[in-house]
């Protein structure tokens, strides 16, 4: 492992360009149902996928590069090259003191879900593959710094299975899927045993399996009708994080963990304020529920701290209580380009953050952890 | 109040007698409606059980939620299936007082129990759910004129208009209710009802902070079945309870910045929230998120004028009840902001070990006589205008 790094960031977001799908796809097969940039009835652009629009609240997640942080590009032209371009992020990387970028997409969804939303497998497949295999010749190629993490088609599970080889074969060192796919479409319940060749084969590539927050809408509440955009997204960009509480308590639950003692999970745009007041809780039900009876040989926490990752950005106080989660189980992120980032300050929010935390804690959480997750030399 | 224990729970349940709305409402204008114990036949149990009945419909899978009370307490975890079977120190404010010296406790801010929900009578119309609503508040209010222990909370009528809401706030407050209990999100909870940044609600709090008296969101206020996983018919009952309550925070976690976010508590700054039942070592997920965002977005140009976490200091209040995270980070939260509960006479109580619980969440930690006195009791007599 190399001495020399400082910071990994585990969790920022990749801008697709209005040519991934288009370049990628073929266009007598699919015709206009192909991913893209197209011009809105009110003047605005926006990304449209098999006829339908998606629901963005503009053309990219680039709040952090705009003038106004609270307001989306609504036009291609407005987002900065460094939101879009590997080389102009490396910069911009190297500007905010960040070694290394675990990617996860934007149009493709925070979590896959976009393409997850189609009903047609095969269409679905294409679109998945695509992206999988832009990251890797736009971005993985450009630069080792870039850690790239593959999207899954939802289903039928051959089909994940077959993609996430193909994908890791390729370069992609992580395991995107969306933490609640039967939101998504009519498949099974993520307990499901239906599932468990994704599980096994993350765990037999040694690949992380990334639930990233916010692609489940039930179990977030709604910002107020009411409000303004700015308060609307702001408070939706609260309300995501948190709402992995849900998935976490489940999948500690589930037994997944269990039956797939090396699969590594990463709870991406989790934050960490809840994380010590869950397990705690958790180990509490579960003791007063008598778990241990029904055959949890570990507590949730126990398991947790063996198989899982949250991811903290702006976290403080937080911190102080890591003892709860566990050292090795945080990550650190900017969260580059979203309005909630830390960047182009991620050095001071470093510095506030990890004020009282020891040398060797920082070094597990900026970096050593991402570095041993993702096999980063 | 007296102070003899150094103990005040802040979530406590009264559980009124099983006549009380039958000795209160009219048997000739609303008949079998009135909500009352009946004897009904259930497939699992060989002997007839009792239930409430309420405007006609059987409700529960017992007759009172006591399992702390009850022989074996909760680890033996059985809910009364009979009326004679439930303890008296449940539903006797005197013998239940007895109970509460045993437990080392000196009193209770009383949120309801069997038949009683923050739904429960919102099922039919506005006359008879007002009636219910009366008649549960008159019932708990005698509990204050038995002994000062009892703190009651009421409860409001959602389907009638808000002048009407406002004067059951202006009633009990004078027959010695020291708050009320709402639902989190009423549009959520029933249709029609209106969303609770709506400014129909308005003239409830203004009402309420004119009065001094605070407003009462409990568990997850009516959400508990929203913000979950589609249920897994593979979990075992018991790992099915584990998951739907372990998650619960995510829930309050979610309402307070809808709170802050609201506007209200600098339109209302003497309102006070309190989140009953939720723990400790969630809210500062909400103040640094809350914070964060509201620095990196500049929401003070969008309205919040005043910084999140200094609102949430000010204005709402949490309960503690086991945990050691959260107590570790009480500056964070705010040390004038945090009360204990036993959550007598439920599953989760510490009672009749509270003592030991109240120990065991201080334990290796430099809490001072001060921090103490705060947070065992003294804060609730501020809030609750008890000293």
């Amino acid at each position: 492992m190399a001495s020399e790094i400082g910071f990994i960031s585990a969790d920022d977001h990749v801008q697709e360009h209005p040519e991934v799908w288009t370049q990628r796809l073929s266009k007598t097969r699919w015709g206009d149902r192909i991913p893209q940039l197209k011009r809105l009835e009110n003047g605005t652009e926006g990304w449209v996928v098999d006829g339908r629009q998606l629901p963005l609240r503009g053309v990219a997640r680039a709040g952090a590069l705009m003038p106004d942080r609270a307001r989306e590009p609504l036009h291609w032209e407005e987002i900065p090259q460094v939101v879009y371009d590997a080389k102009e992020r490396l910069r911009a990387m190297d500007a905010d003191g960040v070694d290394y970028s675990v990617l996860y997409p934007s149009v493709a969804g925070v979590a896959g879900e976009t393409f997850g939303r189609l009903t047609d497998p095969e269409f679905e497949l294409a679109c998945v593959q695509a992206y999988n295999d832009w990251l890797i010749e736009e971005w993985a190629k450009v630069s080792p710094r870039f850690i790239p993490q593959c999207i899954v088609p939802l289903f039928p599970i051959e089909a994940a299975v077959a993609e996430i080889k193909r994908a890791v074969a390729k370069g992609h060192r992580g395991v995107i899927y969306p933490a609640v796919p039967m939101e998504l479409r009519d498949v099974p319940h993520i307990n499901e045993p239906a599932y468990d060749p994704i599980w096994a084969t993350c765990q037999d590539l040694e690949v992380p399996l990334c639930f990233h927050a916010g692609a489940s809408e039930a179990i977030q509440i709604q910002p107020y009708a009411g409000y303004s955009e700015e308060i609307a997204s702001a408070f939706r960009a609260i309300a995501q994080p948190v709402s992995t509480v849900s998935v976490v308590v489940n999948l500690l639950v589930s037994r997944v963990l269990m039956r797939y003692p090396r699969l590594k999970v990463v709870f991406g745009e989790s934050a960490l304020g809840w994380g010590a007041y869950l397990l705690e809780y958790t180990d509490f039900q579960a003791k007063g529920d008598r778990l241990h009876l029904e055959g949890y040989e570990l507590t949730p926490s126990q398991l947790f701290r063996r198989q899982c990752y949250l991811v903290g950005w702006y976290d403080r106080a937080s911190l102080q209580t890591r003892h709860f989660i566990g050292s090795e189980n945080i990550l650190w992120a900017t969260q580059f380009p979203l309005t909630t980032s830390t960047w182009p300050n991620s050095q001071d929010y470093i510095a506030r953050s990890f004020a009282e935390v020891p040398e060797n804690e920082r070094q597990k959480i900026l970096w050593k952890n991402a570095a041993q997750l993702y096999k980063i030399q | 109040m007296q102070i003899r224990h150094g103990l005040l729970s802040c979530d406590s349940h009264g559980q009124l007698h099983k006549d009380a709305f039958t000795r209160r409402l009219s048997k000739e204008k609303w008949g079998d409606r009135i909500p009352q114990v009946v004897e009904v036949r259930e497939e699992k149990f060989a002997h007839p059980v009792h239930r409430w009945m309420v405007n006609g419909k059987v409700t529960g899978d017992s007759v009172c939620n006591c399992p702390a009370a009850m022989e074996g307490g909760v680890e033996r975890g059985y809910y009364p299936q009979r009326w004679e079977e439930v303890p008296l120190k449940v539903y006797d404010p005197l013998e239940r007082a007895k109970a509460l010296d045993e437990d080392g406790v000196d009193g209770e801010v009383l949120y309801p129990n069997n038949p009683v929900s923050g739904f429960t009578f919102l099922q039919a119309d506005a006359e008879f759910e007002l009636a219910c609503v009366q008649a549960y508040n008159d019932g708990i209010a005698e509990w204050r004129e038995i002994s000062e222990r009892y703190i009651p909370l009421a409860i409001i009528p959602y389907l009638s208009d808000i002048k009407v809401i406002v004067g059951e706030v202006e009633r009990t407050v004078k027959k010695g209710h020291r708050g009320i209990i709402m639902l989190a999100e009423p549009a959520t909870t029933k249709k029609g009802l209106r969303h609770f940044n709506d400014s129909f609600w308005e003239p409830l709090w203004a009402a309420c902070q004119d009065l001094g008296v605070p407003i009462h969101w409990h568990g997850s206020a009516g959400l508990a079945s929203h913000l979950a996983l589609p249920r897994w018919e593979g979990f075992s009952r018991n790992q099915f309870h584990t998951v739907s309550t372990s998650r619960l925070c995510a829930t309050p976690a979610q309402l307070i910045p809808n709170l802050i976010f609201s506007g209200l508590l600098d339109k209302y700054p003497r309102l006070d929230w309190v989140c009953a039942e939720t723990g400790l070592g969630w809210v500062n997920y909400v103040l640094e998120a809350c914070d964060h965002e509201w620095e990196r977005r500049h929401l003070w140009t969008a309205g919040i004028l005043t910084r999140p976490s200094e609102l949430f200091r000010r204005q709402i209040y949490v309960d503690f009840w086991y945990e050691k995270a959260g107590m570790e980070l009480r500056y964070e939260i705010g040390i004038d902001k945090i009360m204990w509960e036993s959550d007598y006479p439920h599953i989760a109580s510490t009672y009749p070990k509270s003592w030991k619980f109240v120990e065991w969440s201080l334990e290796g930690l430099a809490v001072g006589e001060d921090e103490r006195k705060k947070l065992l009791y003294g804060n609730a007599l501020r809030l609750y205008r008890l000293s």
